[in-house]
């Protein structure tokens, strides 16, 4: 089928705005009247609070009033209700709320937070999943067992185990008994950050008329505004929560983060809105951090190469709260397979409370720290078996008839993992790789992809069209732009499905709960199917009622009209026609009369059949639109310094259907190089104490123009889906999937060197190129 | 001890009150209300804060008022004409350069510099000056060829 508008490189409607400065972000705004907050983190990671000596802050000239948790019997959490806007009588992690100051200016808050006076008695620290589940560790959380929870989760009372989630298929772990081959290893993704460029931040308004209006920097108002209504025990009508621009969340500024310590904060001064944004420090202590995550993981296969099990187990150092990482921690675990096909699978999956900022969704939610594991162990295997690890990966990659680990079955709809793979071989293994010279070592690597959006069963998106006077159209979601161009794909889907060029299609600019159509959250690169399918869904019934008003207007019935974006006319006769902009409020007809109704239309679109896993088993309808991909890098490894250089990397994707190619290919480039990052560079590091030592741009190193691969293929496949507009399917977390086993598999590659974890920084190669030199 | 600072901003002249410690950023953020100027960071390291003062692209956050007195600051908002975008501007549209656009302003401004001190700027020097910007969307790749392709729009102009 030919497309008018899909498929083509339209500019995003929001870059003008954008590139002149004029782009509304969260700390731009400015509302008369207006406080602003300094928080207060603690000393210690993990903490009794004795005592919090406000007297002198609040002495401070311009302090308007000092917060702190004392008698806040507040619990919120929409997994798990186990976070306090503020420490209550404790600390568990040391970038957690104190205590606040709210003040006239900003500079005020700042100078009086520093003269509030903390009494602590400082508890052991465990900064690590595997210290803390030790069996003699002390509580994070003394009676989690008490704490509301969905009922899907399950903690372990008396342990620091906040959730295990368990998924057997087949015969589970007795599948081994058929494997000739099997090898196993820990693999570790440290803790790392989204670090966005624009911080993370709140505002939030009690006014005295009892509603609470909101700003955040968030990408689910509609969860923040239920959670506030909840909170403070009101109806969800009269909170009003508003979404500006938003400068990058790749998955941490989603869920609910700081939003509510801003509101109880905020509490204190009633009729005045309180401004919180993040230092750049705070953004990586105080918001969401990312992985986390370590994979015990086993893979057995037969002589010929047909895998047969899998065992998995996933630690997540979760953090200090949990309601953010389990469904990281669960969604890392059914997905650790990896694009491939196993009779039998055995995984669980460890969410362990920590003392260290709480993990949050980033950039693929459990997919690339357990996939990490799959994919170095898929090499591994296929050299054991002595055979080529694209022809071992061929045996077993997920097809239509497959069946995945949560039991769902895989459908031609679903895409074709071998032709990403083959894409792959042929952009990065055709030919010999550079022989190894005095100065470098050359590798070549690959890495296959799958994943599946992490859904709720309400996840829907909603979408309300309305034509225009001069037939155009305006459209409003509730799906929150942060950079990803979910408006040049609501264009363009709008545009195709009603026949009117993009120029004529206006789409939202910001979020307001109180007109934006509901959406649950943005985030696991769902936005594209079932935003796209929202917004054909309205322009099918907008398109109905234009006919519905035609059919009194031309005197014929609906089903003998057709429509082509300027005009509803009678298929057998298309001169007889009444033009669409003339339908748009109803019909006027010569007399004054007005005839048939307004041209709008609203609707929404979720995961079809998305459901819960099993309570035994874990099994459920817990992907339902998969992507796979493959992915490779070519290679060098710097023989004196040990630096680690990518000289061409390549991404191929089967997304159904390409609804922007510049757009598309942004998105890739950019989940590349971020992989790219926390393959040789990013990782967030604490103490012993449970400090993170670099909370910084300067030591907390992302990557820069000059860290770009001189060469970088991106390849799109497109076999349509069954779920998405015109058969697209999500990219935005899986380009920044498998770009960390390809480069460790390069590496292996280059220098026979297998690496366990990330990142690989100069120093660690040349230590490990110095051990094999003595054990060789 | 607030001090007066009188300046040039975007063509017009400015006097803001404000003590002798206090920094670019706040002044042009605060003070002037002009939020196109972005902070990214606590320690100069993302760029995004930067604008051009007396022809030169400095970071705004680690610029203090004694320097700027009697000087002239460019900001993002002063780049176009009108409804005319600057080249740099249309090429970095154009390109696909912007994503959730909180690096762009800074980058803007950069690259105007850069092309005002020297049209023929080579692709060593326009590395170099993009190389003092974090952007953590887009990968890279798009804004250097928006920056190429402004490089051409700005010669076409001229001719
Ligand atoms: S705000 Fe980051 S360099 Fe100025
Ligand atoms: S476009 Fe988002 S940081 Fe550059």
């Amino acid at each position: 089928m030919e497309y008018k508008y899909i498929g083509k490189p339209l500019p995003r409607p929001d870059a003008i705005s954008k590139a002149t400065g004029k782009a509304i972000y969260l700390d731009d705004i400015r509302i008369p009247g207006m406080l602003y907050a300094a928080i207060l983190s603690p000393e210690y990671a993990h903490a009794k609070i004795i005592n919090i000596d406000t007297s002198s802050a609040e002495k401070m000239p311009g302090v308007v009033k000092v917060v702190t948790g004392k008698d806040c019997c507040i619990r919120y959490g929409d997994n798990i209700a186990d976070q306090t806007p503020m420490a209550v009588d404790k600390v568990r992690y040391a970038g957690e709320p104190v205590a606040a100051v709210v003040a006239e200016t900003l500079e005020q808050a700042n100078a009086a937070v520093e003269k509030i006076k903390v009494e602590y008695e400082p508890l052991l620290v465990y900064t690590d999943a595997r210290e803390a589940m030790k069996e003699d560790a002390v509580l994070i959380h003394e009676h989690q067992e008490e704490y509301k929870r969905l009922p899907t989760l399950k903690c372990i009372p008396d342990t620091n185990v906040a959730n295990y989630y368990r998924l057997i298929k087949g015969k589970g772990e007795e599948g081994f008994e058929e494997a000739d081959v099997v090898v196993e290893g820990e693999f570790n993704y440290p803790i790392g950050s989204a670090a966005a460029m624009e911080p993370h931040g709140s505002i939030v308004w009690f006014k005295e008329d009892q509603s609470i209006e909101c700003w955040s920097s968030s990408v689910c108002p509609f969860i923040i505004r239920q959670e506030l209504a909840h909170t403070f025990d009101m109806p969800v009508s009269e909170v009003r929560v508003h979404i500006p621009e938003i400068g990058g969340s790749f998955g941490y500024k989603s869920d609910i983060t700081v939003e509510i310590t801003i509101a109880w904060i905020a509490s204190f001064v009633p009729g005045r809105p309180v401004k919180w944004v993040a230092t750049r420090r705070e953004d990586f202590t105080s918001t969401l951090s990312g992985h986390g995550i370590r994979t015990f993981m086993k893979l057995g296969a037969k002589k010929n190469g047909k895998l047969v099990a899998i065992k998995s187990k996933i630690l997540h150092s979760g953090g200090a709260f949990a309601e953010t990482p389990v469904n990281v921690t669960i969604t890392a675990t059914h997905n650790s397979g990896g694009p491939y096909e196993y009779e039998h699978c055995f995984m669980e999956g460890y969410t362990v409370y920590t003392n260290t900022t709480p993990v949050g969704a980033f950039r693929g939610y459990g997919h690339p720290e357990s996939q990490f594991a799959t994919e170095r162990l898929m090499d591994m295997l296929a050299r054991k078996l002595d055979m080529d690890p694209f022809k071992f990966r061929e045996v077993n990659y997920l097809r239509e008839g497959s069946i995945v680990a949560s039991g769902e079955k895989m459908w031609k709809t679903n895409g074709d993992v071998q032709a990403a793979a083959k894409k792959i071989q042929e952009a990065i293994f055709d030919g010999d790789k550079p022989e190894e010279d005095e100065d470098y070592y050359y590798g070549r690597g690959f890495a296959a992809l799958s994943k599946a959006p992490k859904g709720a069963t309400f996840s829907t998106k909603g979408c309300y069209m309305k034509m225009n006077i001069d037939g155009s159209v305006s459209i409003n979601m509730g799906g929150a732009e942060q950079g990803q161009g979910l408006r040049t794909v609501v264009k363009q889907v709008a545009a195709e499905a009603l026949q009117i060029p993009p120029e004529k299609i206006h789409c939202y600019t910001e979020i307001d709960t109180q007109f934006s159509p509901y959406e649950w959250q943005t985030i696991g690169s769902m936005f594209t199917v079932q935003g796209g399918r929202a917004v054909i869904r309205a322009a099918n019934k907008l398109i109905a009622i234009l006919k519905k008003t035609a059919s009194q207007v031309l005197k014929a019935d609906e089903d003998m009209l057709d429509y082509n974006g300027e005009y509803v006319y009678l298929r057998n006769d298309p001169s007889i026609k009444v033009a669409v902009k003339d339908l748009a409020r109803g019909y006027i007809t010569s007399d004054g009369i007005t005839i048939g109704e307004i041209a709008q239309a609203s609707a929404d679109a979720r995961l079809p059949r998305y459901s819960n896993p099993d309570p035994e088993t874990g099994q459920g309808t817990l992907g339902v639109e998969y992507t796979f991909g493959a992915q490779g890098a070519q290679i060098r490894v710097e023989k004196k310094t040990g630096k680690v250089i990518v000289d061409h990397f390549a991404s191929s994707f089967d997304i159904g259907r390409v609804i922007n190619p510049l757009q598309a290919r942004g998105t890739v480039l950019g989940g590349v190089l971020m992989g790219i990052g926390a393959a040789l560079h990013e990782e967030l590091i604490y103490d012993e104490q449970g400090h993170q030592k670099n909370p910084h741009y300067g030591r907390y190193r992302i990557p820069k123009m000059r860290d770009i691969p001189p060469k970088s293929t991106v390849d799109f496949i497109e076999n349509p889906g069954a779920v998405g507009p015109y058969g697209a399917r999500g990219i935005g977390e899986h380009p920044f999937l498998a770009v960390v086993p390809a480069i460790l598999n390069a590496i292996y590659d280059a220098t026979g060197i297998d690496f366990y974890e990330i990142p690989i920084t100069p120093e660690k190669m040349k230590q490990a190129l110095a051990d094999r030199k003595e054990n060789a | 001890m607030a001090e007066k600072y009188t300046f040039k901003v975007n063509g017009c002249e400015r006097t803001v009150e404000v003590d002798a410690d206090t920094l670019l950023i706040d002044v042009l953020r605060e003070d002037l209300q002009l939020t196109g100027t972005k902070r990214g960071c606590d320690n100069y390291t993302c760029g995004a804060c930067t604008v051009i003062l007396n022809g030169k692209a400095v970071k705004s956050c680690r610029t203090t008022m004694d320097k700027v007195q009697g000087g002239e600051v460019i900001t993002v908002e002063g780049v176009s004409n009108g409804k005319e975008l600057h080249p740099v501007q249309k090429a970095l549209v154009d390109s696909g350069a912007i994503q959730c656009g909180f690096c762009t302003p800074g980058i803007v401004t950069e690259l105007v510099a850069l092309f005002d001190n020297n049209p023929d700027a080579d692709e060593d020097a326009i590395l170099k000056a993009l190389n003092k910007h974090l952007c953590r969307c887009t990968g890279y790749e798009a804004i250097k060829d928006g920056a190429l392709l402004a490089k051409q729009l700005i010669k076409e102009r001229q001719r």
